[in-house]
């Protein structure tokens, strides 16, 4: 799609391409569509660059289909750029409630809670617990300890991979890791 | 093709169909004059009701009781406050102060009905702070709040629901607070006490529960559920 312009600046005016498209402008609606769409994808990459391009597209999309819903609310007096961010922080925070209960629970079932609670992992009150205890775990760590839960274990990204998308380096994304498993293991055996 | 060209085809994909649903439409007016065209008919549903029930014999004594219109006015005040703000919570980017409207009626009108409950004490002492059972409030409220909630709850729904629990809370307040101020053109209640426990809280609970019920009744069309 063409997002050329929007990649030199914001120097695209959105409101007449919005105004064109209540007044049933398919074309005018296609190109704010596609100028919300580059827009949306970079904000979610800077915000959650661990997402996987189909996450992230997911969150664009959701986007796209919430503003489609919601074009009538937009008066043309007034500027759309508010408006479209109200829309898309709505959405969003919507949309991290569900990635945050998705992770947690791919977190505890799929990776933490065999290694450290392996032999009752089977036992599904067991296994509740546990990933009661990993998020509680989770919540004791950094930003940067968490950051890097979430990409090597999580996302089960390489180290490279995980440093290119976080802008860390491997040195440090070691050490974070190390530290994190050392720091939940203590927790998980306090519980 | 890589997994991000192919979920960017997606997206263009959606972006393409979307364009093709594209119709001409009317934005949605100011929500003043939505909640000025709301209170009209809300109004007449109450006025409509008062006539049905039959108005209160002293109704003629009353409107010229400065206290009844003061109190009257608040309820009235805070019930179309309460109704622009639902209706301006629903417009993204519309100026979150929208949603503080209600507190000054609202707070006048708990305050006036306040400072009655003293000087009902002060003239008839204990006797003046008396508390009877009076459910039919509850009931009378909701009868005439009923049609004008529903019709508020309708046109919510043409707007998006970023805050629905407190969204369907104040359309609520707008409602209960109108059936209130019809309420007491035939209902004979006046002592502060009994009108701030038995109507107030009424509005209050109306209110409340539709909080709670706010995100089951107002959700994105559309999107996927959180």
């Amino acid at each position: 799609m063409k997002t050329a312009r929007s990649r030199t600046g914001d120097a695209v005016a959105l409101e007449p391409l919005m105004t064109r498209a209540q007044a049933g402008d398919g074309a005018a609606y296609r190109q704010l569509l596609a100028e919300v769409a580059a827009r949306m994808r970079r904000l979610v990459r800077r915000r959650a660059p661990w997402l996987s391009p189909e996450d992230t597209e997911d969150l664009v999309q959701d986007i796209l289909l919430s503003l489609h819903q919601a074009r009538g609310t937009w008066d043309p007096a007034r500027p759309f750029l508010p408006w479209m961010v109200a829309i898309a922080r709505a959405r969003l925070a919507d949309n991290a409630r569900r990635y945050a209960r998705r992770a947690a629970i791919d977190l505890a079932a799929a990776d933490l809670a065999e290694t450290f609670f392996d032999a009752s992992a089977n036992i599904t009150e067991a296994t509740v617990v546990n990933m009661m205890s990993v998020r509680k775990a989770m919540g004791d760590l950094t930003p940067a300890e968490r950051q890097a839960v979430e990409l090597l274990r999580l996302r089960e990204m390489s180290l490279a991979e995980a440093a290119a998308a976080s802008g860390s380096t491997v040195g440090a994304l070691k050490v974070a890791i190390h530290r994190a498993m050392r720091k939940m293991r203590g927790t998980l055996w306090k519980e | 093709m890589n997994d991000k060209e192919q979920s960017q085809g997606a997206t263009d994909a959606l972006i393409a169909r979307l364009a093709r649903e594209a119709r001409p439409l009317r934005p949605l007016a100011h929500p003043l004059r939505r909640a000025l065209g709301w209170a009209v008919l809300a109004l007449a549903f109450a006025a409509a009701m008062v006539w049905a029930i039959g108005p209160r014999p002293d109704l003629a004594e009353r409107l010229g009781d400065a206290r009844f219109l003061f109190e009257q006015g608040a309820a009235l005040a805070t019930g179309l406050a309460a109704a622009v703000a639902a209706l301006a919570l629903t417009i993204p980017g519309a100026p979150p102060l929208w949603r503080l409207l209600p507190v000054v009626p609202g707070a006048l009108w708990l305050g006036t009905l306040s400072l009655g409950c003293l000087r009902d004490w002060w003239a008839l002492g204990p006797e003046g702070l008396r508390l009877t059972p009076d459910p039919a409030c509850f009931l009378y409220i909701a009868l005439i709040g009923s049609l004008p909630g529903l019709v508020l709850y309708l046109m919510l729904r043409r707007g998006v629901p970023l805050a629905p629990r407190l969204t369907l809370a104040l359309a609520a307040l707008a409602a209960a607070g109108l059936g209130n101020f019809g309420l007491r053109f035939f209902h004979m209640q006046d002592a502060a006490l009994m009108v701030l426990v038995w109507q107030v809280g009424s509005v209050a609970l109306i209110a409340g529960l539709a909080g709670l019920a706010g995100r089951g009744l107002l959700r994105w069309p559309g999107a996927r559920p959180a």
